[in-house]
């Protein structure tokens, strides 16, 4: 992987900024800007309605990304691509469509993945220093779907899925799994998972906002209740009925973001050329290149993402001081998963998430920053 | 103590640019909340420090290390300072205004910058009549 090649397509990073919160929103290549301005420039329509030419483009457009947004996770149809705003969106959807008695959740949910089943039945499985999958076996026996975030926001440490799926499975429960944090960083294969559902944003991997996915078995999504329903979810409508349409359009309510949707597919496009295991193993290198002597590292290391506080010295004290000094830009604060930061009794700490564009030459300031920074302490 | 320097300075800042306004509309709002013996929420101490601190390190990290650990006492210096410097400059305006005299009734009006000069007119002068001699301001 030719990373220096690769910062020539980030045009942001032409300003002498070191950005380190990908975790949050990762930055956008040229490519990605580019077929997004194609869409406004040379065919700004609908889709889906229209029948005219600009129309069609847009649907052939939709088509192709849909296509290969499937592939490009390894699902079987593509009708079983649903787009959404975000991945909080598609959780939002499954929790409120999808029927089921008790869901199990892990300890270190984001927002997003806890907050939409607590008007539901759920419990909490804690993961500790890593998952326990013999404990996982017992306590699934109780519970008929599971949604557990596939790589956490909080330190990058993916869950073994493949076996807690396989486990689920087994004991009747169906699957979910918040893969906000793994799509853009490592390959997924949700037909080798045999995850039931997966859910994902746009902007945490080179696409624009306000874009995401929910991926989700064919014969699951067909018996899901539409969640948001109007313009495109139906075939026909009457003062007092309607005919509901077939997948994907069923979930896609509304005029859709279609230059999200085109950019999204071109930004998979770019990720698949350059390879989803070289980027992963480009991020491990750069958080080992971490010089840890002196932080308190938080969670679990072993990820893409470095998770820190600096004894003595206030987390968002830190940020803003990175980004005072050398214009390194990382987050603070509870990231997002506020339970496990109240759980375990921690205001908050320092994330600096890393990505394809990120080099070793960046983490080395950073080193030599996060030296002078334990000095303050 | 930052949040009442913020205040002041955003404060006079948001007089001549809006920009500076929304600061200003935080500084306050964070100077309200320590007054009434709350927690300043909005961060803006923690942001107006880091950015100090911040530039500091880049020049000497031993002075941003005494500047990050002394924050609030030099804050404080400089409140106490803005304070004294503001009753200085009270009194002087009120002894200019009523004396012509920034430091005083008694005081030599050679140590007054704004002090009126006073301009000896030459008796032989037109404007003097009668032989009496008038002196004028140039203020």
């Amino acid at each position: 992987m030719n990373v220096e090649k690769i910062r020539e397509d980030f045009h942001i990073l032409k300003k002498g900024i070191i950005y380190f919160d990908s975790a949050c929103m990762s930055l956008r290549p040229k490519q990605v800007i580019d077929k997004i301005n194609e869409y406004y420039t040379e065919y700004p329509a609908c889709a889906g309605r229209s029948i005219h030419k600009l129309g069609n483009k847009v649907e052939d457009e939709v088509d192709d990304a849909r296509n290969v947004i499937k592939k490009f996770i390894g699902a079987k149809k593509s009708k079983e691509i649903i787009f959404t705003k975000n991945a909080t969106e598609s959780i939002n959807l499954l929790a409120n469509s999808f029927k089921f008695d008790k869901v199990l959740l892990t300890d270190r949910e984001h927002n997003s993945n806890l907050l939409p089943w607590q008007t539901k039945k759920y419990g909490i499985f804690k993961v500790n220093n890593g998952f326990n999958i013999e404990k996982f076996s017992e306590i699934v026996k109780d519970y008929d779907f599971v949604s557990f975030v596939f790589t956490s926001n909080l330190d990058g440490y993916t869950i073994p899925a493949k076996e807690i799926v396989k486990i689920a499975h087994e004991e009747g429960a169906k699957v979910h799994l918040d893969a906000a944090q793994t799509i853009p960083h490592q390959e997924v294969n949700v037909r080798k998972l045999d995850a039931d559902f997966i859910s994902f944003s746009g902007h945490k991997m080179l696409g624009p906002s306000g874009m995401g996915v929910l991926y989700g078995k064919e014969e699951l999504l067909e018996k899901m209740d539409q969640f948001i329903i109007g313009g495109e979810t139906v075939v026909n409508s009457t003062y007092d009925s309607f005919e509901i349409e077939k997948l994907p359009n069923k979930f896609e309510a509304g005029l859709q973001n279609y230059a999200g949707i085109i950019g999204l597919g071109e930004a998979a496009k770019y990720l698949s050329k350059i390879g989803l295991n070289e980027v992963h193993d480009h991020e491990i290198k750069l958080v080992k290149a971490i010089d840890t002597e002196g932080l308190k590292v938080v969670g679990i290391p072993g990820g893409g993402i470095f998770n820190f506080n600096i004894p003595g010295v206030n987390y968002h004290e830190v940020a803003s001081i990175l980004d005072a000094s050398k214009n390194i830009m990382i987050r603070s604060g509870a990231h997002c998963v506020h339970s496990w930061y109240n759980a375990n009794s921690i205001g908050g700490s320092c994330r600096a998430s890393f990505y394809l564009y990120n080099t070793l030459d960046e983490i080395r300031v950073l080193n030599e920053e996060l030296e002078k920074l334990k000095k303050l302490g | 103590m930052i949040c009442l320097l913020s205040l002041i300075v955003f404060g006079v800042l948001a007089v001549f640019s809006a920009g500076y306004r929304p600061m200003a509309k935080e500084a306050f709002d964070c100077v309200f909340r320590r007054v009434t013996l709350r927690k300043c929420q909005s961060g803006l101490d923690i942001r107006v420090k880091s950015k100090i601190v911040g530039k500091v390190m880049n020049k000497s990290p031993r002075l941003a290390k005494g500047v990050h650990k002394y924050f609030e006492v030099v804050s404080w210096i400089f409140v106490i300072l803005f304070f004294v410097s503001l009753a200085f400059s009270a009194d002087a305006i009120y002894n200019l205004v009523v004396y012509d005299n920034c430091n005083g009734p008694d005081a030599d009006p050679d140590t007054c910058f704004f002090t009126p000069d006073e301009i000896e007119v030459d008796c032989d002068d037109t404007l003097c009549e009668g032989g009496e001699c008038e002196v004028y301001s140039n203020s």
